[in-house]
């Protein structure tokens, strides 16, 4: 039945665009970069509800992370830490599920200025990106681009199964038209840079 | 589907003269959506962007063969399974065959007009699947057995009053919760179904040929969650939502975003390529792509109205429309309401099945103003009102009016006869025992005739 749909679908498609001129594609959409794209992010990332934490330069990031996990209300006790992240950043609190840890820490592979987004592979793991009521992202401050589209356009010849573009805080405003946080996903996010 | 269209006329004075509570929540919520979209059109080159956008819609649609083939063999490489329905009886008998494929006693959902527009539901039902709309708003849609009144809030219609007893009632939370207690109580709820569903179903707004991705905006995280928890996903596409390339797609996701809520972009985006591949993915080992017709390529035949296929699904038109404003979409009796449905319905349906929607209109123009890829739908609306004018299909009475006052407008002795006539008829009671005029008038404070025809006061001089 399938292949069939398809037969079918591409002779009307075929057909009702024969005699119709073809529109030429108008290039690149063009937008004006910011100068520093890191400032940028941090100001459109905290608009749209993000957090953002630098980590002390005077302490290691992960004992510094841990601090300021403890220093959470309410205080993180477990986390769900994404295998892609490095040693020197995982926190020295006791590993559990996705599902009951306090907070979900990810790497972004980078972050986009103008839409203030986090960009996070699939390999992160997603469960660490979605299940705890806190998630904090490490960011590379040289891997903030300073637009969307420079960020996808890297990724395009090796892009993972999935990736998730993270804004701020899950949210909604369909209940009495009153904005409520942590409705699906984690109703804090917040990135840290070291 | 099943449509209701037909009703328009007495859904609307039911909606209108019976429940004011939905006609204050739908225009409330409209006019705060529509000055988001102000706001975030204001803080970029609106109208450059907008003329980009049509631009890209116009030429992948105007190419729409070659990016089809280009995704299809995209997605294929990326390990996703491509099934074509061209209908909707095909493209719900691809999902159920999936779901029997695998077993699926439970699935979750991501808000999809498609799957709306299918009749995926009550078919996954029938089944004995227990299904989850996981947006908020859809799931106390869901709760209440009603449809989505609106493209982006599906609930906007209901007031915090009816969710308080909704809740009450279905998940015994405490009556009179605030909107963040309501929200944790159905959080809990869905949170379970996520973690026990074997399949995810979401719709698309975006399928980006050249990578083979499938693009979703929200900003609940429910769709994140459906199109990564379940072992299987399916993600239900209409035919007209591809777009050429990732950087095309960086710029609709701000476009679409702006548009509907005003937003730099939605809080989670989900770029779909493929299922799970590598060890550390936790994703699903499925990933389906359902490419779905059911009546876009007659919209694309048709001269004038594949514009509308440029359609990202925003809701800009149905914020900034003065009629939809007033009874929400529910009164329009089909999944794609407002502006945008008035024009796109006709061609996906028929315009006999569509009546009267593109009459359901004052034509006022607001919504191609707001409109980020520039769907010219007041001209639409003409077009579709001629052609139906043209088979017959409006009322008996208003063509035999037209009829009526051509023959007298082509008559100039008659003309100047039928205006003194009329500038002296002074009392509206005579106006509202007239047909057509009648009808008009029942709604309406008639204006006061001045007593002297135009010819009369062009004589003498107009002050």
């Amino acid at each position: 039945m399938s292949a069939g749909a398809r037969e079918r679908i591409m002779a009307r498609v075929a057909r009702a665009t024969a005699s119709r001129p073809g529109v030429p594609h108008p290039g690149a959409l063009v937008t004006l970069p910011a100068e520093d794209a890191v400032d940028a992010f941090v100001k459109r990332f905290t608009i749209s509800g993000g957090e953002v934490a630098r980590a002390d330069p005077e302490r290691p990031p992960g004992e510094w992370l841990t601090g300021f996990l403890r220093g959470l209300e309410p205080q993180v006790m477990g986390v769900a830490v994404g295998p892609d992240v490095p040693p020197e950043l995982r926190p020295g609190l006791p590993a559990v599920a996705a599902a009951h840890a306090g907070a979900g820490i990810s790497m972004a592979w980078s972050a986009a200025a103008d839409t203030g987004s986090l960009v996070l592979p699939s390999t992160g793991t997603r469960a660490v990106q979605l299940l705890p009521p806190v998630h904090v992202v490490w960011v590379p401050a040289a891997r903030v681009f300073a637009r969307l589209e420079d960020a996808l356009r890297e990724l395009e010849a090796e892009l993972p199964a999935a990736l998730g573009l993270h804004s701020g805080p899950s949210k909604s405003a369909d209940i009495g038209r009153t904005v409520v946080t942590g409705v699906h996903g984690p109703g804090r996010c917040i990135a840290a840079f070291s | 589907m099943h449509t209701r269209i037909g009703d328009y006329a007495s859904r609307s004075r039911e909606i209108i003269r019976g429940d004011l509570g939905v006609r204050e929540a739908v225009t409330g919520a409209t006019i705060a959506f529509d000055q988001k979209r102000l706001q975030g059109y204001a803080e970029v080159d609106a109208d450059a962007w907008r003329r980009w956008a049509e631009g890209v819609k116009s030429h992948t649609l105007t190419h729409l063969d070659r990016y089809l083939t280009e995704a299809e063999a995209r997605l294929e490489a990326n390990g996703t399974e491509v099934h074509w329905a061209a209908d909707a009886a095909e493209a719900r008998e691809v999902v159920m065959s999936l779901a029997a494929r695998h077993s699926v006693k439970s699935v979750v959902k991501g808000k999809s007009m498609v799957t709306e527009e299918i009749d995926l539901n009550p078919a996954l039902e029938a089944a004995g699947i227990e299904v989850y709309e996981t947006d908020l708003g859809e799931y106390i849609l869901q709760l209440l057995g009603e449809e989505p009144s609106h493209i982006l809030g599906p609930a906007i219609h209901k007031s915090l009053q009816q969710v308080q007893q909704l809740f009450a009632d279905h998940l015994g939370s405490e009556p009179g919760g605030d909107p963040d207690t309501l929200a944790r109580a159905a959080r809990r709820v869905l949170r379970d179904a996520f973690i026990q569903s074997d399949m995810g179903i979401t719709g698309g707004n975006f399928l980006v040929a050249e990578t083979g991705t499938v693009a979703l905006i929200e900003n609940e995280g429910n769709i994140r969650l459906t199109t990564s928890l379940p072992r299987v996903h399916v993600a239900v596409v209409g035919i007209e939502k591809l777009v050429p390339c990732m950087a095309d797609l960086a710029g609709f996701l701000q476009l679409t975003a702006r548009a509907a809520t005003g937003q730099p972009i939605g809080c989670f985006v989900s770029l779909v390529q493929g299922p799970a591949a590598h060890p550390d993915d936790d994703g699903p080992e499925e990933v389906h792509v359902v490419l779905v017709d059911n009546g876009r390529t007659n919209v694309l035949a048709h001269e004038h109205a594949w514009e509308a296929l440029r359609c990202l699904r925003c809701g800009a038109c149905l914020n900034a429309c003065p009629v939809y404003r007033q009874t929400g979409g529910h009164a329009y009796g089909y999944v794609y309401s407002g502006p945008i449905g008035s024009v796109l319905d006709p061609g996906l349906l028929g315009l006999h099945e569509a009546m009267p929607l593109p009459f359901a209109s004052s034509l006022c123009g607001a919504c191609e103003d707001a409109c980020p890829v520039r769907i010219p739908i007041p001209e639409m609306l003409l077009e579709w009102r001629r052609e139906a004018q043209e088979e017959g299909l409006t009322p008996w009475k208003e063509r035999a009016a037209l009829k009526a006052l051509a023959s007298v407008a082509t008559r100039p002795g008659l003309y100047r006869a039928a205006g003194r006539i009329g500038s002296r008829l002074g009392a509206t009671g005579v106006a509202r025992a007239l047909p057509m005029l009648g009808e008009w008038a029942a709604e309406r404070a008639l204006p006061t005739p001045s007593g002297r025809t135009f010819r009369e006061l062009w004589r003498e001089g107009i002050e």
